[in-house]
């Protein structure tokens, strides 16, 4: 069964990041935009995680929490806290009042998924279809070969998407007889750990598949992927009648 | 010399920009030198924070619509046609609670226990902010890509 979890945010823009972080996970999310609403929502779906604000309007993080631990029949749901100020003195009474962690703004996706796996076991969706539609943009077929545009600023959120829709594309792909793959990376911006492991992780879905992967890239990133021990041995082309030429 | 006078507020700010940037956009800011004049548009848009206590004033973040636009669209993966005037907003109001949160952690540390409000946004065309009566007030200028934007920092 999916995992409840509760965000509760004044700001649109965190409770998006919230729930962007948990889309690749077998999670539901539910929204609140302030302690009364949470507090409202935490007793009728008992929520297996909350994801708490501290500064709003109407009730703020600190009163919910503190009328969530009054309250038997929710004080044992966990609580990670989001806060704006990093001070001792914000820091020690959110330790005191029992939260499971804290995390300080600004932090990332998957610095939060980092933090909720220490409390809740979350798996990925078990959904090999590409369903995000950002990530199903990023497919290109052209004349039997297959190109992934990979996006700008890949974080680990956006990775996992890209994985699961990949090895989803190579069963597409078997079952069409198609076997040329090209990870096209002229998008990409800069290399990251994360961009590497990523591209080490499809071309090793593109090989149990049977798939041939090349890297399409601009000179400047080919010399630092060479350099990586992950993507040293990808063949790589500077143009992409190159790669489509070379298989 | 007070306690304000002796702290780093500019050096603060700039380090809570750039962890923002960093953290929040993937991207470095450019802190631009106090001789070059930020180019600001006229639709401009304002998020506001203010703090209370031994300590007193405000953070406000001033950008050109269009600039906040464009950090909604990296910040949320948004296309900027998908974006709404209230998801800017509620962005440049999130990035100035972060920056107004780390400098209010900062005072408190230093004994300056305060409050920190929650933020507001004032948008519209061609203003400026003029306050009078601070001990201190800095005025901080940063480019991501082509766009500028100012911290202005009024404490007492």
């Amino acid at each position: 069964m999916a995992l409840k979890i509760l965000t509760v945010d004044d700001s649109k823009t965190i409770r998006m990041i919230v729930k962007k972080a948990f889309k690749p996970y077998d999670c539901e999310l539910i929204e609140g935009e302030n302690g009364v609403e949470g507090l409202s929502l935490a007793a009728k779906e008992k929520p297996d995680l909350i994801i708490l604000d501290i500064t709003m309007p109407v009730m703020n993080g600190i009163e919910m929490l503190e009328k969530l631990k009054a309250e038997h029949s929710l004080k044992n749901i966990p609580v990670i806290m989001l806060t704006a100020e990093s001070g001792k003195q914000n820091v020690m009474q959110i330790v005191k009042m029992g939260v499971k962690d804290y995390m300080v703004k600004p932090f990332k996706g998957d610095q939060l998924i980092e933090r909720a796996t220490k409390i809740v076991q979350l798996e990925l969706k078990k959904d090999d279809k590409i369903s995000d539609p950002a990530t199903a943009k990023c497919f290109l077929e052209d004349g039997g070969v297959h190109i992934l545009d990979m996006p700008e600023n890949i974080d680990r959120i956006k990775a996992v998407s890209i994985e699961e829709a990949v090895k989803g594309k190579a069963k597409e792909m078997n079952a069409s007889g198609h076997e040329k793959f090209i990870i096209d990376l002229s998008k990409a911006g800069k290399i990251s750990v994360v961009l590497v492991e990523l591209i080490a992780k499809l071309v090793s879905t593109c090989k149990k598949s049977k798939i041939k992967a090349r890297i399409l890239c601009q000179s400047s990133m080919e010399q630092e992927l060479k350099g990586f021990q992950e993507t040293g041995d990808i063949p790589i082309d500077l143009s992409l009648k190159e790669a489509k030429e070379a298989f | 010399m007070s306690k304000i006078d002796e702290l780093n507020i500019k050096g603060f700010i700039v380090g809570a920009v750039s962890d923002v940037y960093d953290t929040m956009l993937s991207m470095e800011v450019e802190i631009l030198a106090s001789s070059i004049t930020p180019k600001i548009g006229k639709n401009l848009i304002i998020g506001s924070v203010s703090f209370s206590g031994k300590a007193m004033g405000s953070v406000n973040i001033m950008m050109d619509l269009e600039y906040a636009f464009r950090m909604t669209s990296v910040m949320l993966d948004m296309n900027i046609d998908e974006i709404e005037n209230e998801d800017a907003h509620d962005v440049v109001g999130e990035i100035t609670n972060m920056v107004g949160g780390d400098l209010k952690s900062r005072l408190c540390d230093a004994g300056l226990t305060c409050e920190l409000s929650i933020p507001t946004i004032i948008s519209g065309g061609d203003f400026k902010i003029e306050t009078v009566g601070w001990v201190r007030k800095e005025r901080i200028a940063f480019r991501f890509e082509n766009y500028d934007a100012i911290a202005f920092i009024y404490i007492k």
